[in-house]
């Protein structure tokens, strides 16, 4: 109960660390980008977003490990069935719209603009991995709800 | 697998969240356990087996 309690702390702590870091980030580019708006273009820029995406994944990892041996062993077990049975089924729902997007008709698919307001192929690529994320997860919720409903 | 847990722990007067304390569970997975629809690690069943000072086929059966 205490190693928890203590991960929940840990956790707090770490999600307020990153929304601190988030607000003056957005603050210090806002306002460095007021003068120069070719400023996300730099190389310094992409360099600044890819360490700080690796750095969130990283702390992402590492709440998911304290997290899961924090956990009992059948809650693990859940997270783990249903992390492949429902992942897996997200990804095979998903993977019907892949084989689909070799179709000529797909070629003319207009996919609104929801990504930055952006229709570009970078957009597109990262439409596609939400949409596959998305569908895992749902999933994967269900899945781990069916593995608990099926043991109580 | 079968097991004797609900008994064991009746016997006890103990409810489903002490018996989970004592485990270092939850009580979802003593539920678990003793409607025999999850069937525990051998570190747990050892654990088990040691709370109850019992063999651990003498709560736990392969029999249907």
């Amino acid at each position: 109960m205490a190693g928890k309690r203590k991960l929940y702390i840990q956790s707090a702590i770490a999600l307020g660390l990153f929304l601190a870091a988030t607000f003056v980030t957005g603050g210090v580019i806002g306002y460095l980008s007021e003068g120069d708006k070719d400023l996300l273009a730099s190389p310094v820029a992409l360099a600044v977003v890819v360490a700080f995406a690796a750095v969130s994944m990283l702390i992402a990892m590492w709440i998911s490990l304290k997290w899961m041996s924090s956990i009992d062993e059948a809650a693990q077990e859940a997270h783990k069935w249903s992390w492949f049975w429902g992942g897996s089924s997200g990804m095979a729902v998903g993977g019907v719209f892949v084989i689909l997007a070799a179709m000529p008709q797909a070629a003319a698919l207009k996919i609104p603009a929801w990504y930055a307001d952006r229709t570009d192929p970078a957009a597109y690529a990262a439409t596609g991995a939400f949409a596959m994320l998305t569908l895992m997860l749902i999933g994967y919720g269900v899945a781990w709800a069916w593995w608990w409903l099926g043991r109580r | 697998m079968n097991n004797r847990l609900k008994v064991l722990r009746a016997e006890r007067d103990w409810s489903q969240a002490h018996l989970a304390t004592e485990l270092g569970v939850s009580r979802q997975t003593v539920n678990a356990l003793e409607t025999g629809r999850y069937d525990p690690s051998l570190p747990l069943a050892f654990k088990i087996a040691r709370l109850f000072q019992l063999p651990i086929e003498s709560i736990f059966s392969d029999e249907e």
